[in-house]
């Protein structure tokens, strides 16, 4: 039991750090898997579609920059949370413990990681000699949303798997027909029909996509409004799982003990 | 002002296992279980195998939530002693020992004023900055300990946890916990060692199939005790 929310924000931030410590000293190259991982997917998407299908676009590679790395980020964290709370076990039988705070420490790891990631993606870009502009600060802002968007959806995903193990399976399978279903690939403004547009754009990570594309490719501003519509979805989604989790944390170290 | 760190009321806890797909088993592990734990006292909890000790100590952690009746905490701060948690095989023994620290109650900066302590008391000084993955498991075990005995909480509970390694570690192990155990911490213990039980308790209460079959003084509770285990 801790004595305060400090204490448990201090534990929080400390076990985070060693956990990166901990996960770069497991390989050989360390740290720098967390560029070379994304930057290996993005060679393979390219050679697929780029060189063998002979999708490419003069700027195929930004474009597929813009989609794969976001989408990466979603998908590793969503995949990560979602058995977060079964692989903290040890603990959550030992000490008392907010159960948020595992899905939310995987949420935090990856995030740290991801800024790197940004700032190699971002450096990319200007050497590949896109025009950078003021327009591009707005990307924070949906990077801020994504976090909040991944934050709610590891929330939500690390309170099914311990009660249904076998929704691992299923995390699997929509993250992949999420990936198909984003657009990392293909611009949905050539593929689709007009009237299933609006329909594709209400998945958030598509959305989302579009509006790094925009901002990034484009120098547009975002697409506002959708992003105050995820960020509202979200917050309501994490106030929804938070007072879940108030009520029902405590069955979590029985049902993994099991 | 209440002298008591926490009341349990008419507690239960039942466990639930799948038997087939829509269907469940239940096992009750506590049933009806109250009383109270006053400042300063060191309660012993005993009971044969499966009573429902190592439950009980999980719900006065608030580690598992009850079924039924209710628990009241009157203390900020419980702690259950246990050896290597949040322990990182990746990690060295000094990352480890802050971290199995903060686990156990203490700040960051109380933990790191103590790392010397406890380095020194775990006898592990040429090793801890070294990955506990290139320790042995009593150098681990050395290392929990260390952790663990350092750290202070308003409440204790222990899991028969009396000593680790070997000869003489062991008995400067025993013996710190024993300290411990003597001064003004507030402490659960539960163990099967009946001896530490009577010299350490100053109540005992005996668990019998997840209920309460006894509880108060040590000595008549350990005798009463001992009788029922010569006759089943």
């Amino acid at each position: 039991m801790f004595i305060s929310k400090a204490h448990l924000v201090e534990v929080f931030f400390t076990k985070l750090v060693l956990n990166l410590k901990s996960e770069a000293s497991k390989t050989y190259l360390s740290y720098i898997w967390w560029l070379l991982e994304p930057a290996l997917m993005v060679a393979v998407f390219y050679l697929v579609f780029a060189i063998f299908l002979a999708r490419g676009t003069p700027d195929f590679i930004i474009f597929l920059v813009c989609g794969k790395i976001p989408f990466l980020w979603f998908s590793k964290s969503i995949s990560n949370a979602s058995r977060s709370i079964v692989v903290g076990r040890g603990l959550i039988n030992q000490v008392s413990i907010p159960m948020p705070f595992f899905p939310l420490l995987v949420v935090f790891q990856d995030a740290f990681k991801q800024t790197i990631v940004f700032a190699f993606m971002f450096t990319f870009f200007a050497i590949y000699g896109l025009e950078i502009s003021w327009v591009w600060l707005s990307v924070i802002f949906i990077i801020l949303t994504q976090l909040l968007l991944i934050s709610a959806m590891s929330l939500l995903v690390a309170a099914i798997t311990p009660f249904l193990p076998d929704f691992k399976y299923l995390i699997g399978t929509a993250l992949l027909a999420l990936m198909f279903g984003s657009g990392i690939f293909y611009s949905y403004k050539d593929v689709l029909l007009p009237q299933h547009q609006q329909l594709f754009l209400m998945n958030p990570v598509a959305n989302l996509l579009k509006n790094y594309r925009q901002v990034l490719m484009e120098n547009t501003q975002p697409d506002w409004t959708a992003l105050v519509v995820i960020c509202l979805a979200s917050v309501a989604l994490i106030t929804a799982m938070t007072l879940y989790y108030r009520k029902a944390g405590t069955v979590y170290a029985r049902l993994v003990a099991q | 002002m209440t002298s008591d760190v926490m009341e349990l009321d008419g507690v239960s806890v039942r466990y639930k296992s799948r038997k087939s797909f829509f269907r469940h088993d239940y096992f009750s592990a506590l049933e009806d279980v109250s009383f109270t734990i006053k400042k300063g006292e060191t309660l012993g909890i005993i009971g044969t195998n499966g009573c429902g000790k190592s439950t009980l100590l999980k719900v006065l952690a608030n580690i598992y939530g009850v079924d039924g009746g209710k628990v009241t905490w009157h203390c900020r701060q419980v702690s259950l002693l246990a050896l290597a948690l949040g322990f990182d095989a990746e990690l060295s023994g000094r990352d480890n020992a802050v971290i199995s620290g903060m686990f156990l109650g203490g700040r960051k900066k109380e933990v790191l004023e103590k790392l010397d302590e406890i380095i020194e008391f775990s006898e592990l000084e040429e090793f801890i900055d070294k990955p506990i993955k290139t320790y042995s498991n009593g150098m681990r075990a050395r290392l929990g300990f260390s952790v663990a005995v350092n750290m202070h909480s308003e409440l204790l509970l222990i899991d028969e946890v009396m000593g680790v390694g070997d000869g003489k570690f062991r008995r400067k192990a025993e013996n710190a916990m024993i300290n411990k155990i003597s001064s003004n911490q507030t402490v659960v213990l539960v163990s099967h060692a009946m001896e530490q039980v009577k010299k350490l308790c100053d109540r005992v209460l005996w668990l019998d199939a997840g209920k309460v079959k006894m509880l108060g003084d040590t000595e008549l509770i350990l005798h009463e005790y001992n009788q029922f285990l010569k006759q089943h």
